[in-house]
């Protein structure tokens, strides 16, 4: 997939979650890239590891802000707290060259701003995180194993929300499978 | 008594002090190696006195890594919570080791570079850059001697992790005291290593753009948890931030990167000659690529390859003369086109839009491209209010909020055909620079 229109299906996803009424901060971009790219399958290709609260990418940061410089979206601060990132109106008329590739994965970007777009950024650290030791582990694994190995990686997580996080990320698995 | 506290003096730092085990690493051939490395490739062809090496530099990350670790790591500098999320900053041992831990990887975290630093990185194999380099190197016999030989022995891992940090050691997991450490070294906000580079380059190329008042930065840097939105509760996430009486240090030294970025690092004729440089390379090195062996790697400083440069230069049979011929004359590529707004708004690939069509036209062989991004995000970091509360820096900076983010495409001529290509380019660019509508999907 070229730059453009991995471009556009992440304006789009950023466009979605604040629909859903969702922060939009970075974290919340990362987390929803994260779910979009490896629950969904969606083929936009950034590295992820796991970092300090689960899993991160640096070069979807630089891309982040690369779409800044290109005009295709701002950030936006309300009271103390971070900025929220937004598509601008230059994004509009850019979605509009890649009508298909916006609707081959319309389903996938739907679900995730659907599953995620309300949810605060611990609960997305904590999701995403059970996410990638879900498919670290294999999905055959049992939820308390991996639960543990949750609590391994991240000791800052409490046990009874590490089960509900690795619970929800079957639940998620099981819907996007239903859904395909 | 043989003395155990050795000094350097240094342009910017004055006095980098360092003990006898941090002298075994100074000493060390890889360390030693970047005394012939310059710190900015060729920039000298533009700014004369830029001709400082990755040595010196690699010291003063040493002294400033050293200093902001003391900053952070004093008790009354962190809260509860920080003490809870970090344990080791609150055990002496711990703290002595890591501290250790942090000024070796910080002299170390250059020694992966190639010739003239970063200009060549891409003349390494697939999945190679000069960090896998640095840690190699550091992971090499010779400094795994001097690792476990040390007063205090040191885990090579640990060096590795705060020397690479993790967008480059991504096979690595990091505790997030490790992954703060690291930070403070080649952090995206704080890390001493561009706080280094910026008031050295700086010094050197004669420009003001660089200078920022490091001291009161590093005095009021704080490890603080990320501040969350309103009506969710904040991320655990400790990163680095200021206290309020910082904020204008911190605004300074954002401001000073982007100056030096687009003064002197984004300058196009010193990224003009950087690319005639690679072309030589690719001609004249053996296999069009650097070894990725730390031995071979020692062997080669930019002594040996301005020597290159220079014979190539000067006879006509010989491999990569013609693009040796253009640096040692100055014949370098002018610049024809550069990404600006207005284009941006029509096609944020505009230089892509373009350089294809100019290929096409009078042959590939005469035009160069050159494509950079700000990398790192949102100058977003945690802020100590007065009132102890927290605050995203964006919300009471408005500088760092507007601050421009660098983003550069050239597209560089030969001479020979310069006039002619940019008639063209005058009379086709509305044209060509509209994007294509997808024909197929992926």
């Amino acid at each position: 997939m070229g730059r453009l229109a991995k471009a556009v299906l992440i304006v789009e996803l950023i466009e979605r979650l604040r629909h859903e009424g969702g922060w939009c901060g970075e974290t919340h971009v990362q987390k929803a890239v994260y779910i979009l790219q490896n629950l969904m399958g969606v083929p936009l290709q950034f590295d992820f590891i796991l970092y300090k609260h689960g899993p991160f990418s640096f070069d979807l940061r630089d891309e982040l802000t690369a779409l800044r410089a290109d005009g295709l979206l701002k950030l936006e601060t309300r009271g103390l707290y971070g900025a929220r990132i937004a598509a601008t109106k230059q994004s509009t008329y850019i979605r509009k060259f890649y009508p298909r590739t916006l609707s081959r994965h319309n389903k996938a970007i739907d679900f995730t701003s659907g599953q995620i777009g309300k949810k605060g950024v611990v609960e997305l650290e904590r999701l995403a995180t059970a996410l990638y030791v879900t498919r670290q582990s294999g999905h055959q694994a049992s939820i308390d194993s991996r639960v543990k190995t949750l609590i391994t990686l991240k000791p800052h997580i409490p046990k009874q929300k590490a089960q509900e996080a690795v619970s929800a990320v079957d639940y998620m698995i099981q819907l996007a499978h239903d859904g395909s | 008594m043989p003395k155990n506290i050795h000094e350097v003096r240094d342009p910017i730092h004055v006095f980098v002090r360092l003990d006898s085990d941090e002298r075994k690493v100074l000493d060390s051939r890889p360390l030693q190696r970047l005394r012939h490395i310059h710190q900015l490739a060729m920039s000298y062809l533009v700014y004369p006195g830029a001709t400082h090496k990755r040595f010196e530099h690699s010291l003063g990350v040493m002294e400033l890594a050293g200093r902001v670790f003391d900053v952070v790591t004093k008790p009354e500098n962190f809260s509860e919570k920080i003490r809870n999320l970090l344990e080791p900053i609150s055990l002496p041992d711990q703290l002595a080791y890591w501290r250790r831990v942090l000024r070796m990887a910080a002299l170390c975290h250059d020694v992966g570079h190639l010739p003239f630093s970063h200009s060549t990185e891409r003349l390494l194999p697939d999945a190679w850059n000069h960090e896998r380099l640095t840690r190699e190197f550091i992971c090499s016999e010779e400094m795994e001697e001097i690792w476990c030989s040390t007063t205090l022995p040191l885990r090579t891992e640990d060096v590795v992790k705060l020397a690479v940090g993790p967008k480059k050691a991504h096979d690595l997991n990091f505790t997030d005291w490790e992954a703060i450490l690291s930070e403070i070294i080649v952090g995206n906000a704080f890390g001493v290593d561009r706080m280094d580079y910026l008031l050295r380059d700086s010094h050197h190329a004669g420009v003001a753009y660089g200078k920022f008042d490091h001291y009161r930065l590093i005095d009021t840097l704080r490890i603080l948890p990320k501040p969350g939105p309103q009506e969710e509760e904040g991320s655990q996430e400790p990163v680095l931030g200021v206290e309020e009486g910082g904020i204008q240090s911190a605004e300074a030294l954002m401001l000073a990167r982007y100056f030096m970025f687009s003064q002197v690092y984004l300058h196009p004729v010193r990224r003009s000659y950087d690319i005639h440089l690679e072309d030589f390379l690719k001609e004249w090195l053996p296999g069009a690529s650097f070894s990725t062996d730390p031995k071979d790697h020692l062997k080669v400083t930019d002594n040996e390859i301005t020597v290159g440069l220079r014979e190539a230069a000067a006879a006509q049979e010989a491999r990569g003369h013609l693009h040796a011929r253009r640096i040692v004359r100055r014949q370098h590529f002018k610049r024809l086109y550069e990404r600006n707004p207005d284009d941006v708004q029509v096609n944020p690939e505009s230089g892509d839009a373009i350089f294809g069509p100019l290929c096409n036209k009078f042959g590939k062989e005469y035009f160069r491209r050159d494509r950079y991004y700000q990398q790192g995000g949102a100058p977003d970091f945690p802020v100590l209010l007065r009132d102890d509360r927290l605050a995203s820096s964006l919300s009471v900076s408005a500088v760092l909020k507007t601050l421009p983010i660098l983003s550069v495409d050239f597209i560089f001529a030969d001479r020979s055909i310069y006039y002619e290509a940019d008639t063209w380019l005058k009379d086709n660019r509305e044209q060509i620079i509209r994007p294509l509508e997808e024909e197929g999907v992926d």
